[in-house]
């Protein structure tokens, strides 16, 4: 399905460190928290690419550099063969209009002091398409289009519910009809019942406007509902990126394994009779990462040479990427 | 799963609570309050008297002068000694203290506002600014600034031993072109050689036109500013320094650093002004530039990044209008403080010129008198600071419940 | 920690010498030739020019270029303001020019004075201001907590020059129980042995004096300490009330303790934190000495002495006691922060 599809992003051996500074007079740099470390992957154009972890793992801090919202300590990000990882002023401006995100807490990311609809105006302001008339259309037609009722145009955020502002932010994201968004967590702060109601939203959006969504998340079978393809990061790395289905049932990274078989079933005889796998330990600090595999501090499988030798990312399968040096066991 | 469509969802507009926007409910609260209601009307009387006073009922106060009626008690019914009224007596040159008084009340609405206009907007650019750069990555126009002005700025100190203007020029230059190379050969220690090389040839080869002797002391010092602007200078150094400049301001006490100002800019009503604006500008910078750190946090701020809106724009549509609530407060307060400020000043002889007529200055004037028995010089004029002082803070404590996060949902 | 107090230590010198700077420009820049100011207006210009070179005042202000240019560079850095940081070093402050008195002697004189009625005006503000704080806390909304409060909100309110002022005019004018001003009625012979008179006499039990002493710093003390005391009884007041709210005070209430022993052993040791915060700013700016209070009472302390020296421009003084003030100031809030770290456990800074 994908192999013949256009790439829309390309990431590269993406770094991103945020430094660590100690001392008395002046701050020294004693190390890094690795937050992304040595992130490779692609986005389809159409698809829904899933990110999953545990917190800290970095999935957030990828979305965000992606974006160049944060600057990459390396590597470099492509947009449709444009490379963005250099970009400035105009051209970044640009091009951030084809590239939006959705934030994860609905109270935070929208000002207390605007109006929605100067919220939803902001956007086009700044890129000067829309004027006047035309812009007071648009900002209805953005309410409307995720499900809101236009004549709140002047209401302030704090007169809506959790699901109502997340649509709010749905609507910012597409003002400017993008081509790429991405979703931080968008549904984790809200009702279990407000959750599928707003995750069918952007699935009708997607399929209504051609969008293309890094869907960031830990909610597992969220994520495999919306998911094309998904990606488990660990500690900074990717450890496994594949179909949907391949992670979900054919897993080959003991962390991917054991990730999936947490996820709650609803039929009570098939999970009684599945396997748990738990892991144990803590993850490991994002500023001093374990001598080889980084996850060799909790993987049940670990052998010699996983303390030694940091595993290649690789691609195992056609369109199957593993971290593991004993990926093909598990085949 | 039923798949629910968005127009479904048009039954949830019930859920929405009446409109209401966010002063108005803030307002409503403040006036619930009673001490809030209470302040409100001692300021507003105070307001009233002052202004109205200041402009129908005329007072000419270098005329104003009778050595019969000398130090008389109140009197709130003509005598056959005092055929004019007076409800709070008159002072030690005759004046009637009631007019005088309301006058005063007029000078000190000017001082606080005045003060507090100069403290306010120069403290919170200079807050504003600090959190800003302290939060955010600034951007390549903006480091271009920062270096040249440092460059320029230090440069500036070589260029007066070497008396040649040029090199604080050359220097700024040399800060930009810091920019311009960008990561070339970031953080190597070659690269901080180059640039002190470049700095010793500036300040060295151009001092040398002088003197010797001031070409090597420029050459040296020249080297060290290169190695500075080696690396591009960052957004925390500029906070730091500016919040470093209110720490040495807030390092004196206020009113040994107000009577400092006015006794090197002379006395006056408006020089008082201008002293207790100085002093009272750290206050509201260390206040701005808290505020701004926690409103940087929050994630609006990065959608307004995503979304392409440039630091004029997030700074002044998205930080500032998140941080006036404290801002107002502290004002609120701050011309009480002002009011109370210029009173001392005034006792003090320093502020309002005799025969101006201020409260503080009359309180000085008469307190000598206090001993033989003259009460009335004394009382009258000090309640009126307390009654002023009084209401502004009574409507600082209700606007701080009022405008109070917490309570908004 | 330790990490974190040396950091604050360093972190205040570059302040420091920021004040350093600023004292040395202020009164330079203050009109008036110091040189004019002693001698008089219509002395001779070469005794004039003669004192000003005594006083070094001929020297360039920081640096001196035209030595550097002939070479000299010890010359370059022989200014008014090397001189001056040179002296500062050794700890000498130079003498008044007014008086020919060094000034570091008076300073020790009337030093004592300040922090006299500075330590008397925080016990009481501390000793009056605390209880008040946590009755009302406790009794929330009630009769006392509204006059108490509205109380405090007043005395922030007053001049305290005019408190003074109605004292003296109660105490003294009018009663005449209380002295009118000074530090001594005069006979009265204190020995001094930490300069502070009331821990003197006492020391050496002379019980007359220290009655006589008592009674001159009573009222300026009590007016010293309105505002400190209404601003910490506010203070304990809303932290005791933030503290309250907890659900561990629930807990303790719950569970049957007695109310003054929640009060005490649960909510106040919590509470605590930003009444020091407080108190240690307060005592700083009492500590600097009040112009006001020590202009009515005629208290011969450093507040009024510094700023008489500013306006006589007499530079050596205004420059040793403006560094002295500063300094204090400094250092009460630099213990402030310090106190964090030990006092809050959650705080680590590092």
């Amino acid at each position: 399905m994908n192999n013949a599809a256009k790439t829309l992003v390309r990431v590269d051996n993406l770094k991103k460190y945020f430094p660590i500074y100690q001392g008395v007079i002046l701050q020294q740099h004693v190390g890094d928290i690795k937050a992304v470390d040595d992130v490779s992957f692609v986005i389809y154009q159409g698809e829904t690419l899933g990110l999953v972890g545990e917190t800290g793992s970095g999935k957030t801090t990828v979305g965000r550099t992606m974006l160049r919202l944060y600057e990459p300590t390396a590597g470099k990000i492509f947009f449709e063969d444009t490379d963005l990882t250099e970009m400035q002023g105009g051209d970044l401006r640009k091009i951030r209009a084809r590239m939006q995100m959705i934030f994860q807490d609905p109270y935070a990311s929208l000002n207390p002091r605007m109006t929605v609809g100067s919220i939803l105006s902001a956007p086009l302001e700044v890129h000067g398409y829309w004027k006047g008339r035309e812009k007071r259309e648009r900002v209805d037609n953005l309410l409307e289009m995720v499900g809101l009722n236009p004549d709140f145009v002047n209401r302030y955020p704090h007169e809506f519910s959790g699901g109502q502002r997340q649509r709010i932010c749905i609507a910012r994201a597409l003002a400017l009809n993008p081509d790429l968004v991405v979703c931080d967590e968008p549904i984790s702060s809200l009702d279990v019942s407000i959750q599928a109601q707003v995750v069918n939203l952007l699935e009708e959006l997607q399929h209504k406007l051609g969008l293309t969504y890094l869907f960031i998340a830990h909610d597992l079978s969220m994520v495999r509902h919306i998911s094309d393809r998904m990606a488990v990061m660990y500690l900074g790395k990717i450890v496994e990126l594949a179909d949907r289905n391949e992670i979900y049932l054919r897993s080959l990274h003991p962390y991917t394994q054991a990730l999936m078989s947490a996820v709650p079933m609803p039929d009570p005889d098939a999970a009684r009779s599945r396997k748990r796998i738990i892991l144990e330990g803590d993850i490991p600090s994002p500023a001093n990462p374990p001598k080889g595999c980084n996850f060799n501090t909790r993987c049940p499988f670990a052998k010699e040479i996983c303390f030694e030798q940091d595993p290649d990312y690789r691609e195992i399968k056609p369109g199957h990427w593993v971290a593991c040096h004993f990926a093909e066991d598990f085949l | 799963m039923a798949e629910i469509t968005p127009q479904d969802l048009f039954v949830t507009d019930f859920a929405v609570r009446e409109h209401r926007s966010l002063w108005v409910d803030a307002w409503r609260r403040l006036i619930s309050s009673n001490t809030a209601r209470l302040g409100l009307f001692i300021v507003t009387v105070f307001v009233a008297s002052a202004t109205l006073a200041h402009f129908f009922w005329t007072y000419d106060a270098k005329t104003d002068l009778d050595y019969a009626l000398k130090l008389k008690p109140p009197n709130l019914r003509p005598t056959e000694e005092i055929s004019t009224i007076h409800p709070f007596g008159t002072d030690k040159l005759g004046r009637d203290i009631f007019r005088r008084t309301v006058h005063g009340g007029w000078n000190s609405l000017r001082v606080g506002l005045v003060a507090v206009t100069i403290s306010l907007v120069i403290g919170v650019l200079l807050g504003l600014l600090a959190g800003f750069y302290e939060s955010m990555e600034i951007t390549q126009g903006e480091r271009v600034l920062l270096q040249g002005l440092v460059g320029l700025s230090l440069g500036g100190i070589i260029a007066w031993i070497g008396a040649q203007w040029v090199i604080a020029l050359l220097f700024g230059l040399l800060g930009v072109l810091s920019i311009v190379f960008g990561k070339f050969l970031a953080g190597k220690p070659v690269r901080i050689a180059l640039f002190a090389l470049g700095g010793l040839l500036i300040g060295g080869g151009i001092g040398l036109l002088g003197a010797p002797m001031v070409g090597l002391v420029c050459g040296l010092l020249g080297a060290v500013l290169g190695a500075i602007l080696a690396s591009p200078l960052t957004g925390t150094f500029f906070s730091n320094v500016v919040m470093r400049a209110m720490d040495i301001i807030l390092a004196f006490p206020s009113y040994l650093l107000a009577i400092a100002i006015v006794a090197f800019l002379g006395p006056g009503l408006e020089k008082g002004m201008i002293a207790i604006g100085v002093v009272g500008i750290p206050i509201y910078a260390r206040l701005a530039r808290s505020a701004v750190l926690s409103v940087a946090q929050k994630e609006y701020i990065l959608a307004a990044y995503s979304v392409g809106e440039g630091h004029d724009r997030i700074i002044f549509r998205h930080i500032f209008p998140n941080i006036l609530s404290p801002i107002i407060i502290q004002a609120t307060m701050g011309l009480a403080g002002a009011i109370l400020s210029a009173a001392a000043l005034g006792f003090l002889g320093l502020g309002a010129i005799p025969p101006t007529p201020e409260w503080g200055a009359m309180l000085g004037d008469s307190y000598k008198y206090l001993s033989s028995g003259a009460w009335w010089a004394v009382l009258f004029p000090g309640l009126a600071i307390m009654f002023s002082v009084l209401g502004f803070n009574l409507l600082g404590d209700g606007l701080r419940d009022a405008l109070d996060p917490k309570l908004r949902v | 920690m330790a990490r974190y107090i040396l950091r604050r230590l360093i972190s205040v010198i570059p302040t420091l010498i920021g004040v350093t700077f600023v004292i040395f420009m202020f009164q330079r820049l203050i009109p008036g030739d110091p040189a004019v100011a002693m001698l008089g207006e219509h002395a001779a210009p070469e005794n004039i020019a003669r004192i000003r070179e005594q006083l070094g005042l001929n020297r360039p202000l920081f640096l001196d270029r035209d030595s550097l240019v002939q070479g000299d560079l010890g010359g370059f850095f022989d200014s008014q303001y090397v001189r001056y940081l040179s002296r500062l070093v050794k700890l000498d402050l130079g003498n008044s020019i007014h008086r020919r008195i060094p000034v570091a002697e008076t300073l020790g004189l009337r030093f004592p004075a300040t922090v006299e009625l500075a330590l008397l005006s925080m016990l009481i503000a501390i000793f009056v201001g605390i209880p008040v704080g946590i009755i009302s806390a406790a009794r929330r909304n009630s009769l006392i907590d509204g006059v108490s409060m509205m109380g405090s909100l007043v005395g922030v309110s007053m001049p305290i020059f005019w408190l003074g002022l109605m004292e003296i005019m109660l105490f003294a004018v009018i009663l005449g129980w209380l002295p009118t001003g000074g530090r001594l009625s005069t006979g009265v012979q204190i020995q001094s042995i930490t300069g502070l008179y009331l821990v003197d006499s006492l020391l050496t039990w002379n019980i007359p004096g220290f009655v006589d002493a008592l009674k001159h710093i009573i009222m300026p003390a009590i007016a010293l300490a309105t505002i400190p005391m209404a601003i910490i009884a506010r203070m304990t007041r809303s932290s005791m009330l933030d503290v309250m709210q907890e659900d561990y005070i629930r807990t303790a209430t719950a569970k049957g303790l007695a109310e003054r022993v929640v009060l005490f052993r649960h909510a106040l040791k919590n509470a605590f934190l930003p009444v020091i915060t407080i108190i240690g700013i307060q005592a700083g700016t009492l500590m600097a000495g009040a112009v006001l209070t020590e202009t009515i009472f005629s208290w011969p302390g450093i507040g009024k002495w510094v700023y008489d020296a500013i306006l006589g421009r007499d530079y050596p003084i205004v420059q040793g006691g403006t560094l002295l003030i500063a300094i204090i100031f400094v250092f009460f809030n630099l213990l402030v922060d310090i106190s964090y770290a030990f006092l809050d456990p959650r705080i680590h800074y590092d």
